[in-house]
């Protein structure tokens, strides 16, 4: 008996959850898509969109960097490069500041000691390059010199950063 | 047509016997009416399903070739015609060539005697149905053939399953036709809707409680020979990677993607066929569509015949898209334990129904059809139940 | 005469849909029934262990979320309760919410794609964009709170990187208030489907004494009836003043420890998380973030042990300093590891079908594996 009351009890519980179920994917048709049609069928630019403490792209305000290495010694993966030369036609003065995008893991463990907020995410994304090369981001261009931003003391904060002091390289 | 049999034979083939070339060009001219007629059901079919399954899973679907999508398989057909056509190093060569065009065979003589409308049919044979079920059942051998001439060991095991499962749900399904066939007394596809009448009491699904069972016993039957989720056992892609299409590529996949879309529209014809009133439309509708012009009716037969088929069409794919799969051994128990006991049961009843009642029970239609109603009210309030308890955001609008 | 027959091997992996990540099994079966399953792991060794010896010990936070990219907040949060250990520092009350604020919201979503993929793999593609829809929204969340939306290096050493921004407990609120009862919605729709409980519900049933013997953790040591779970049993953090319940597997639609039981007490432990974030929403103290801490960490000679409950389970840190500004040495053990070793004793006897189900229910993350 008990057999036959389970064949049936089968044939009810299947066709009420399949009942169940059918109206539930019918109620989801008349729903509104959640789908974000990236890139081009969006209201506004997706990178408008982001959050502000979205961590993508890197960049770095060269007219505040302090050349203080802090981002480069933070950087679990080294993919911060920055050359710094004493002699320089500019004096102490940096040549290069690569980052390299390609092995960066977006950790954002490098904005945070930075004591001028130099280096920082901007709501960027679309970067996708056919070679790795293309992928470094590079914030001096070569043979180009920057000088250090040297941050005004405490009781000058007032003062408004001096202007960059980009100078080219006479060969 | 006969003209051009004639030009064949005195320019070209004048060796050949006329009739032999007539026949031939009656067959060419059919094959490429039928392929023109039915690829884009196919096609289309594609694309539907897409957009369904889309906006179930709250998602879009394709929307971007053509208007709405709507050229989605155009683009996919002719991105796959230029694939490289993969041929692995361990295939049985020729099983492996030959078996999508077997599918593809088994699906497309089908639409040969399906009934589109009082006229509109390539041959109403008198065995009608039972061509139906012999010529589908031509898929099995290709699907086996390509598992087996794949030389991979996830498609042996998709062809096998898929072999298990068509050849077992091919009695249920014969066992659900025939309750209609005892009742028609005839094979052929028109007779069986002459015996049906425009209006749903006058469908064979509401004549008696056991043509209503056959209905869904039937229905079952055949999404499980067409591997359709929950019987895509033979694809299972979570388990089987693909089945037995894991090693194609290219247009030979492609063919079977267009068999199983095409048997998705074939589901839906029988179906309506048999049990919905195929293309019966009122009198009334008939006389006055009779009046604008002599083929008006076939159109409006047409159209009647294709919304019942749609309407099925479209419960299978949310069929698809709302269940799991089941594993090889409920298959086989759904099959041998419910649906060839219930079928057997539903034949003797039908039989006996007859016997009892041999002008049938008025009484019983009526009941039959309000049920059905009370059913499908029911359904609707529970489509707004689910909308209500979630609080979601409607958007009724199916475009984009 | 007899019928010669022969065991076919299969090899399921490292490419293939339901393997959840680069894991082989080497599957012997006859036809549909397998006779042994032996997993292989190691495609998926990124030697994280020996990177958190020759990494600082900020600069090894970034990599703990990718050794369980899945529950990233809780294995940040165990790493750095492990250096916190052996520095003796202690975090601010806020940090310590903010940290079970993320790490209850990281539980959800671990869990929505658990159960959504055991869902996929036996069959049902919807439930699991439906499951990927609400994992969405709380990324969207975890994204405005900690700027990425799956490697969220949130938690830093002594505290948090970021305190909550303006409006992140009202959207909170409000998405967990709607999302109450769209997994009610989404239990009517996988929980209660007749296919779906055939499909999982007396498979794979792990008994109590051998989730004990196999050192299963998380939902799946409590799925086979034994009631432990670290956050109330060995509680850290602030977890004894919240009240939740840890959920067990009774054995409801089946043996007692099968895949419906992992299955639905992943499901009930997203709805206590629910309660516990309300709990924090409510309590959360104003202060700081982040404890003072030196510029450069250099805890002292020693070593310590701590194990944290992620959604994967027990996720311990065992770590040995010398005194220096990185690790001497660093263990990470894994709930997924385990989980993986019980699949050959399991596995005996089964279809083909229900190898993919077990895989699921035990919700292994191959990284996690492996490390």
């Amino acid at each position: 008996m008990s057999a036959v009351a389970a064949y049936f009890q089968n044939i009810k519980e299947a066709t009420a959850s399949i009942f169940e179920g059918l109206s539930i994917t019918l109620s989801h048709m008349i729903r509104k898509p959640v789908t974000i049609q990236y890139p081009d069928k969006t209201a506004k630019p997706v990178s408008e969109m982001m959050p502000e403490r979205s961590r993508s792209w890197l960049r770095v305000e060269m007219d505040t960097c302090t050349a203080c290495l802090m981002c480069e010694t933070s950087c679990p993966i080294d993919c911060i490069k920055i050359t710094t030369e004493k002699d320089s036609p500019v004096g102490r003065a940096m040549s290069q500041f690569d980052i390299d995008m390609a092995k960066c893991m977006y950790c954002g463990l490098c904005t945070e000691p930075c004591p001028t907020g130099a280096i920082h995410f901007v709501p960027e994304f679309e970067r996708a390059a056919y070679s790795l090369e293309e992928m470094i981001s590079r914030f001096i261009p070569e043979g180009n010199y920057v000088v250090p931003y040297k941050p005004p003391k405490k009781e000058k904060l007032e003062e408004t950063p001096p202007a960059s002091t980009e100078a080219p390289l006479q060969s | 047509m006969e003209q051009f049999a004639i030009y064949l034979h005195e320019n070209f083939f004048y060796q050949a016997p006329l009739w032999m070339i007539k026949a031939a060009v009656q067959v060419g001219f059919a094959s490429i009416v039928l392929l023109l007629f039915v690829s884009p059901f196919a096609g289309i079919l594609s694309f539907i399903e897409r957009r369904i399954a889309g906006r179930m899973q709250d998602r879009i679907g394709p929307n971007r070739v053509g208007p709405q999508g709507i050229l989605q398989f155009l683009a996919d057909g002719v991105k796959s015609l230029l694939k490289e056509d993969l041929i692995p190093k361990d295939a049985d060569k020729p099983l492996f060539i030959l078996a999508p065009y077997l599918v593809f065979l088994g699906m497309f003589t089908t639409f040969v005697a399906l009934p589109f409308s009082s006229k509109l049919i390539v041959a109403d044979l008198n065995v009608g149905i039972l061509y139906i079920f012999a010529t589908s059942s031509l898929t099995v051998v290709g699907l086996v053939m390509a598992g087996w001439g794949s030389g991979s060991k996830w498609s042996m095991l998709g062809g096998m399953r898929s072999a298990a499962q068509v050849i077992s749900y091919e009695i249920p399904a014969g066992l659900a036709a025939l309750t209609v066939l005892l009742l028609t007394g005839s094979l052929s596809m028109q007779a069986i809707i002459k015996a049906q009448g425009a209006h749903p009491w006058q469908w064979f699904i509401f004549d008696n409680p056991f043509t209503l069972i056959s209905f869904f016993i039937l229905f079952i039957a055949l999404i499980a020979e067409g591997n359709r989720t929950p019987f895509d056992l033979p694809e299972a892609e979570s388990e089987l990677v693909s089945g037995y299409n894991t090693e194609y590529s290219g247009m030979r996949f492609v063919f079977f993607f267009f068999a199983e879309w095409a048997n998705l529209y074939i589901i839906g014809a029988i179906m309506t066929t048999l049990f919905l009133g195929g293309w019966q439309i009122p009198q009334s509708l008939y006389n006055a569509s009779a009046a604008v012009a002599n083929w008006f009716p076939q159109v409006v037969q047409l159209l009647f015949f294709q919304i019942k088929a749609l309407v099925l069409i479209f419960i299978v794919v949310q069929l698809r898209w709302t269940l799991p799969r089941i594993r090889m051994d409920q298959l086989m128990s759904l099959c041998w334990k419910y649906l060839v006991p219930i079928g057997f049961f539903c034949v003797m009843g039908v039989a006996v129904w007859m016997l009892l009642f041999p002008q049938g029970v008025p009484w019983m239609r009526t009941f039959l059809t309000i049920l059905a109603g009370i059913t499908l009210v029911y359904y609707f309030y529970r489509v707004y139940y689910q909308i209500k308890a979630s609080n979601a955001e409607i958007q009724l609008n199916p475009f984009v | 005469m007899a019928i010669q027959t022969q065991e076919m091997m299969l090899n399921m992996g490292p490419q293939h849909p339901s393997t959840h990540g680069v894991i082989r099994f080497v599957v012997k079966t006859d036809g549909e029934v397998m006779s042994e399953a032996i997993p292989d792991v190691g495609y998926l060794h990124r030697s994280i262990e020996k990177i958190g010896e020759i990494c600082d010990f900020n600069g090894f936070m970034p990599y703990t979320d990718r050794a369980d990219y899945l529950s990233a907040m809780n294995a940040n949060q165990g790493y750095a309760m492990v250096v916190e250990k052996l520095m003796k520092i202690e975090v601010p009350r806020r940090a310590e919410y903010l940290r079970i604020i993320a790490s209850e919201f990281n539980r959800i979503i671990s869990h929505l794609l658990a159960v959504g993929a055991l869902a996929m793999d036996v069959g049902a593609a919807t439930p699991f964009l439906h499951a990927l829809k609400e994992r969405e929204k709380v990324n969207d969340l975890m994204e405005a709170l900690c700027g990425q939306r799956l490697t969220y290096n949130y938690v830093r050493i002594g505290g948090v990187s970021y305190d909550m921004p303006p409006g992140f407990t009202e959207q909170s609120l409000s998405f967990l208030d709607k999302f109450e009862p769209i997994m009610q919605e989404f239990e009517r729709l996988v929980s209660d489907n007749k296919i779906f409980v055939e499909r999982v519900a007396n498979v794979g049933a792990i008994s109590r004494e051998d989730a004990i013997a196999y050192n299963l953790v998380g939902p799946n040591l409590r799925a086979s009836g034994v009631d432990w779970d670290l956050r109330r049993d060995m509680p850290y953090s602030i977890y004894p003043e919240l009240d939740f319940k840890v959920c067990v597997g009774r054995g409801e639609k089946g043996t007692l420890g099968d895949c419906y039981d992992r299955y639905i007490v992943r499901i009930r432990e997203i709805l206590e998380s629910v309660k516990i974030l309300r709990q924090c929403f409510i309590q959360i103290p104003e202060g700081p973030t982040l404890a003072d801490m030196p510029k450069s960490l250099k805890p002292p000679i020693g070593e310590a042990y701590v194990r944290t409950e992620s959604s994967r389970g027990d996720i311990g840190y065992y770590l040995i300093s010398d005194g220096s500004t990185h690790a001497f040495r660093l263990r990470i053990r894994t709930g997924s590891f385990t989980g993986m070793s019980i699949i050959q004793k399991i596995s005996q006897g089964m279809m083909i079908a229900d190898l993919v189900a077990l895989i699921a229910s035990l919700d292994v993350v191959a990284p996690e594996i492996d490390r």
